[in-house]
C-alpha cells in the first residue's frame, strides 16, 4: 500500500495537514521577508513528522496519539513518533472546507463544546484520521478533553486501540508528584506493552538533557522579549512551544533552531529594531492562540496601533530544568513539567492562583501595558476567572479586557468584531490608530 | 397528575426542595447545629455527619438572577454555578458553617476559587477527585478524605473517631436504601408517586438533618402502602443527566402524561444506589472504595461508559420504560459527549432517546420544554 495508491480515507487530514504545511515551507524558504526564515525549521518539521505518521501507518509501525503536557521526551527516547488529534483543528483554518467540518461537528455534539475538541472527536468519528497503535489520553486541564478521549474509547472503529491516561492530581505538592510519577512509570510499561519498543535510562537521559539544553536557551529567548522595544512579534512564542514541546522535543535540531531564535532576538535588540517601527502597546495575550490570532489579528494589532503581544500563555512557560541523576529523578521531574511547566496546563487544570500569579510576574517582568484574557469558548474554567483576573490587573495598574471568541471558528465572534473592541478599549486608554 | 396520598412528609419535602433552609434544617440550627454545604454528590456526606454537622447539597432554587456572579464569571459557565455563587454573594449561604467542592468539573471547580474569595463561609475545602477508578485512585481519595477530616476537626475543635464515621455510614446508607424502596414503587404499573415527588423526595434527602429525614421517609413509605396509583399517564420516561433539582421541571412532563419513573442523575438514583460496605473494617477504606470504585458514575469519572450505559438500559427495561431524555446544562462539556455516546447506544438497543439542552432555572422555558418533550412522546 502506498500513501497515493491508498483508498484510506483516515490519512486524509494527515497528508492534508502535512500538504499545508508543505506550502508554507516553500513560502518561508523563498520569502524575503526579514525572520521569515526563522519559521523554516519549524514547519519543516511538522512535514517530515507527517510523513514519518504516514509512512508507519501503512507499515504497521508502531506510532501513538498523544499530547505536549504527557512527557514527550519519553516519546523521543523511545524512537516513538506521535500525533495530536487537536493538529487538524489547530492547523484546520488553512483548509477551505473547515467551516463546512465545523458545522458537520456540530451535527454531532453540542455546539458550545470547544470546537477544537469537537472537531477532534469529529474527525475521529467520521474515520478522518489514522487509528494509531495506542492512545495516551490527555487528562487535564479541561473536562473537553476528558469527554474526546471517552469517544475515542467508545467509537466502533476505535475501541479496541488501547488507551492510558495518567491520572492527574487536582495538586502541585510533592505527594502529587509522587503520585503523578507513578503514573508515568505505568505510562511506559503500557507503552513498552504496545508498541514493543523500551525505554532505557541512557536514552532518556540524552533526551532529558537534550530539552534542558533547548529549554535554557527557550528561557533565555523568553526574557529577551523584555526588551523595548520587544524583538519579535506575537506569533513566536507559541512557535517556540510548539516546535521544542512536540515535533523536535528533546532533539539537537530543536535545540538548534531555538538558539537561531534567540540569536537573531539579540541582533534585533543590539540594532535596536522591534517587532514594529513605533512600539505603543506592551500587550499580555493570556490564553490560547490559533493560526487566526497570530496572522490576522497580531499582524493588524502591530501594523494598526503600533501593538506588541510581547507575552502569551504558551510562551510563557518558566519549566524547570530535568534533575538527569537516575531514572527516579528524570520520571519525577518530567512529572513536574507535566503537572507544574506545561502552559495552559500549568494555569488551568488546578486551583485558578497560577492565573494571578503569572498574570503578575508577566506584567511586572515584561513592562506590559495592558492585558487581554480573550476568553476563549473552551475555556470554561478561564472564562470563571475574568473577576479575578480583572481585580488582579487593577491592583497592577494595567487595563483588563476579555473579548469572547472561538480561535477555530471566526462566526462565533467575527475578525471585525475583535478588533472593533479592542480598538475601542485602546481609545479608551488614549491610544490613537494609525489609520485615524 | 398528582401523588394521590395525602401526606405532611411528602408536603414537607416538596417544602425542602422548593426552598434553601427548609423548617427542619431551621429548627437542626436553631438548636445550635451546624451545617456544612458541597457542590457535588461526590463529597463524603458520611463524614460529614460523623463531624455533627447536617450535610447540605447546593443548589440554586429560589434564585432569580446572577447580576453579581456575572461580575466575576462569563455567561459561558453554567448557569446553576452562577446562580449559586450569586446566592453566596448575597448572603443567602451565609448559615453554612463549612462548604466542600471537588474538581467535579471546569465549572464548580472555579466556583472554589472565586467563593473563597467573596463569600465568608468560615471555613472552604477543595477535594481532588480522581480521573480513574482503580487501587490507586482508591488510596489517593482515602487520603483526601483524611485531609478534609483532619481540616474538620481543627475547625470544629473535635475528634472524628472511626465510630462516628462508621454511624454517619450507617445513617447515610439507611437513607439510601430507603430512598431505593420509595424509588422501587415506580417499577409498578401504577406508581404510587410521581416523578415530581420522588425528586422533591431525594432532594429533600440532601437538605435535612438526615436521621430526620430517614424518620420521615419510613412514615411516607408506609402511607404509599395503601396508595391508589397513578393510571392517568400515557408513556413512561427516564431522566438522564447531571444537576437536575427542580420538580417543577418534572411536573411539566408528566402534565403532559409523561410518568417519569426512572432516573440517572445525581439528584437522584446515581447517588444512592449503592451502600458504602459496612463489612470493610477501616471506615475512610470503605468510603473511598464507595466513592472511587462501587458508587454509580457521572461523565467525570474515565473508563465507565459502559456501566453507564448498561445502568440506564437494565433500568429502562426494569422499570418498563417508553423513552429516555437527556437533560444537559447549558455549556456542561462532560454531558455533550455523554450524550453523543448514549444516542448511539440507546439507537442501537432500540431504545427512544432524545436530549435537550437546558438552563438551570426553567423560568421562561416552560412552554418551550412542555413543547420539546410533547413532540418526543409523539414519536414513542
Amino acid at each position: 500500500m502506498t500513501e497515493t495508491s491508498m483508498d484510506d480515507k483516515c490519512l486524509y487530514k494527515l497528508i492534508q495537514e502535512r500538504d499545508m504545511i508543505q506550502m508554507m515551507v516553500e513560502s518561508f524558504t523563498q520569502s524575503v521577508t526579514e525572520g521569515n526564515n526563522l519559521f523554516e525549521v519549524p514547519t519543516k518539521a511538522f512535514v517530515e513528522h507527517h510523513n514519518e505518521l504516514i509512512r508507519r501507518y501503512i507499515s504497521g509501525e508502531p506510532f501513538i496519539s498523544s499530547y505536549f503536557c504527557c512527557a514527550p521526551e519519553i516519546y523521543t527516547a523511545m524512537d516513538l513518533p506521535w500525533s495530536t488529534f487537536l493538529t487538524p483543528a489547530f492547523t484546520g483554518m488553512l483548509n477551505p472546507d473547515y467551516q463546512d467540518e465545523v458545522d458537520a461537528s456540530g451535527q454531532l455534539f453540542a455546539t458550545d463544546l470547544c470546537t477544537i475538541i469537537r472537531q477532534a472527536a469529529y474527525y475521529v468519528v467520521a474515520d478522518m484520521v489514522p487509528p494509531p497503535t495506542a492512545i495516551i489520553a490527555m487528562m487535564h486541564p479541561c473536562d473537553g478533553i476528558n469527554v474526546v478521549h471517552q469517544v475515542m474509547a467508545n467509537d466502533k472503529k476505535w475501541k479496541d486501540v488501547p488507551v492510558f491516561g495518567a491520572d492527574p492530581p487536582y495538586w502541585a505538592d510533592e505527594r502529587s508528584l509522587d503520585y503523578y510519577t507513578d503514573q508515568l512509570y505505568e505510562m511506559v510499561a503500557f507503552l513498552e506493552e504496545h508498541t514493543g519498543l523500551k525505554l532505557t535510562e541512557d536514552k532518556l537521559r540524552e533526551t532529558c538533557e537534550e530539552s534542558n539544553r533547548a529549554y535554557a536557551i527557550w528561557d533565555e529567548y523568553s526574557q529577551t522579549r523584555r526588551a523595548v522595544p520587544c524583538p519579535h512579534g506575537g506569533g513566536m512564542g507559541l512557535q517556540v512551544f510548539g516546535t521544542l514541546s512536540t515535533n523536535l522535543c528533546g532533539k539537537p535540531e530543536g535545540t538548534d533552531w531555538v538558539k537561531d531564535v534567540l540569536e537573531d532576538a539579540e541582533a534585533l535588540i543590539k540594532q535596536g529594531k522591534g517587532a514594529v517601527p513605533e512600539e505603543k502597546i506592551r500587550l499580555l495575550w493570556f490564553d490560547v492562540l490559533s493560526l487566526g490570532t497570530t496572522t490576522d489579528l497580531f499582524p493588524w494589532l502591530e501594523e494598526e496601533w503600533g501593538a506588541v503581544i510581547v507575552m502569551d500563555m504558551f510562551g510563557y512557560a518558566p519549566y524547570s530544568q530535568l534533575d538527569t541523576t537516575n531514572m527516579d529523578t528524570m520520571m519525577k521531574s518530567l512529572a513536574a513539567r507535566a503537572l507544574n511547566d506545561v502552559p495552559m496546563i500549568r494555569q488551568a487544570r488546578g486551583l485558578a492562583d497560577l492565573f494571578l500569579v503569572d498574570i503578575t510576574n508577566i506584567v511586572k517582568e515584561y513592562k506590559i501595558d495592558a492585558v487581554i484574557y480573550p476568553g476563549y469558548m473552551g475555556h470554561k474554567d478561564g472564562t470563571a476567572n475574568i473577576g479575578m483576573m480583572r481585580e488582579k490587573c487593577r491592583e497592577l495598574g494595567v487595563p483588563f479586557t476579555t473579548i469572547g471568541m472561538d480561535f477555530y471558528d471566526d462566526r462565533y465572534t467575527s475578525p471585525d468584531e475583535v478588533k472593533d473592541k479592542l480598538s475601542k478599549w485602546f481609545e479608551s486608554m488614549g491610544h490613537t490608530p494609525k489609520s485615524g | 397528575m398528582e401523588t394521590s396520598v395525602k401526606s405532611k412528609n411528602l408536603d414537607a419535602f416538596r417544602t425542602a426542595a422548593h426552598t434553601i433552609v427548609n423548617p427542619e434544617l431551621q429548627k437542626w440550627m436553631d438548636q445550635g447545629g451546624k451545617v456544612m454545604g458541597a457542590w457535588c454528590c461526590y463529597a463524603p456526606e458520611e463524614l460529614i455527619t460523623a463531624a455533627g454537622l447536617v450535610p447540605f447539597r447546593v443548589r440554586a432554587t429560589g434564585s432569580t438572577g446572577t447580576e453579581e456572579a456575572d461580575a466575576y464569571v462569563s455567561s459561558i459557565n453554567c448557569s446553576f454555578c452562577r446562580h449559586a455563587f450569586n446566592m453566596g454573594l448575597h448572603g443567602e449561604y451565609d448559615f453554612l458553617e463549612a462548604m466542600v467542592w471537588l474538581n467535579n468539573c471546569d465549572h464548580v471547580r472555579r466556583m472554589y476559587d472565586n467563593w473563597w474569595r467573596k463569600v465568608n463561609t468560615p471555613l472552604t475545602k477543595m477535594m481532588s477527585l480522581p480521573k480513574f477508578t482503580g487501587d490507586k485512585q482508591v488510596a489517593w481519595w482515602r487520603e483526601e478524605l483524611v485531609f478534609l477530616k483532619e481540616a474538620l476537626e481543627k475547625h470544629l475543635g473535635i475528634t472524628i473517631t472511626d465510630d462516628k464515621i462508621r454511624e454517619g455510614i450507617s445513617i447515610h446508607n439507611e437513607k439510601k436504601r430507603l430512598l431505593r424502596q420509595l424509588f422501587e414503587l415506580r417499577k409498578s404499573d401504577n406508581p404510587p408517586i410521581t416523578g415530581a415527588d420522588s425528586l422533591a423526595t431525594a432532594v429533600a434527602s440532601t437538605a435535612m438533618p438526615p436521621e430526620e429525614f430517614n424518620k420521615m421517609l419510613k412514615e411516607l413509605l408506609e402511607e404509599l402502602k395503601d396508595t391508589e396509583g397513578i393510571k392517568d399517564y400515557r408513556k413512561r420516561l427516564l431522566l438522564v443527566g447531571s444537576i437536575f433539582d427542580d420538580p417543577s421541571y418534572v411536573k411539566i412532563m408528566e402534565d403532559i402524561g409523561g410518568l417519569v419513573v426512572a432516573d440517572s442523575e445525581c439528584f437522584g438514583t446515581r447517588a444512592f444506589a449503592v451502600d458504602v460496605d459496612e463489612s470493610i473494617k477501616d471506615p475512610l477504606d470503605a468510603l473511598a472504595k464507595f466513592t472511587i470504585k462501587d458508587r454509580q458514575h457521572c461523565p467525570r469519572l474515565f473508563g465507565e461508559y459502559k456501566r453507564r450505559s448498561q445502568y440506564i438500559q437494565d433500568m429502562v427495561k426494569e422499570y418498563k420504560v417508553d423513552g429516555v431524555i437527556g437533560l444537559r446544562m447549558t455549556f456542561c462539556d462532560l454531558w455533550a459527549g455523554e450524550y453523543y455516546m448514549l444516542n448511539l447506544d440507546m439507537k442501537e438497543a432500540g431504545i427512544p432517546f432524545f436530549y435537550m439542552d437546558r438552563e438551570y432555572l426553567m423560568a421562561g422555558t416552560a412552554g418551550q420544554v412542555r413543547t420539546r418533550i410533547q413532540a418526543f412522546m409523539e414519536t414513542l
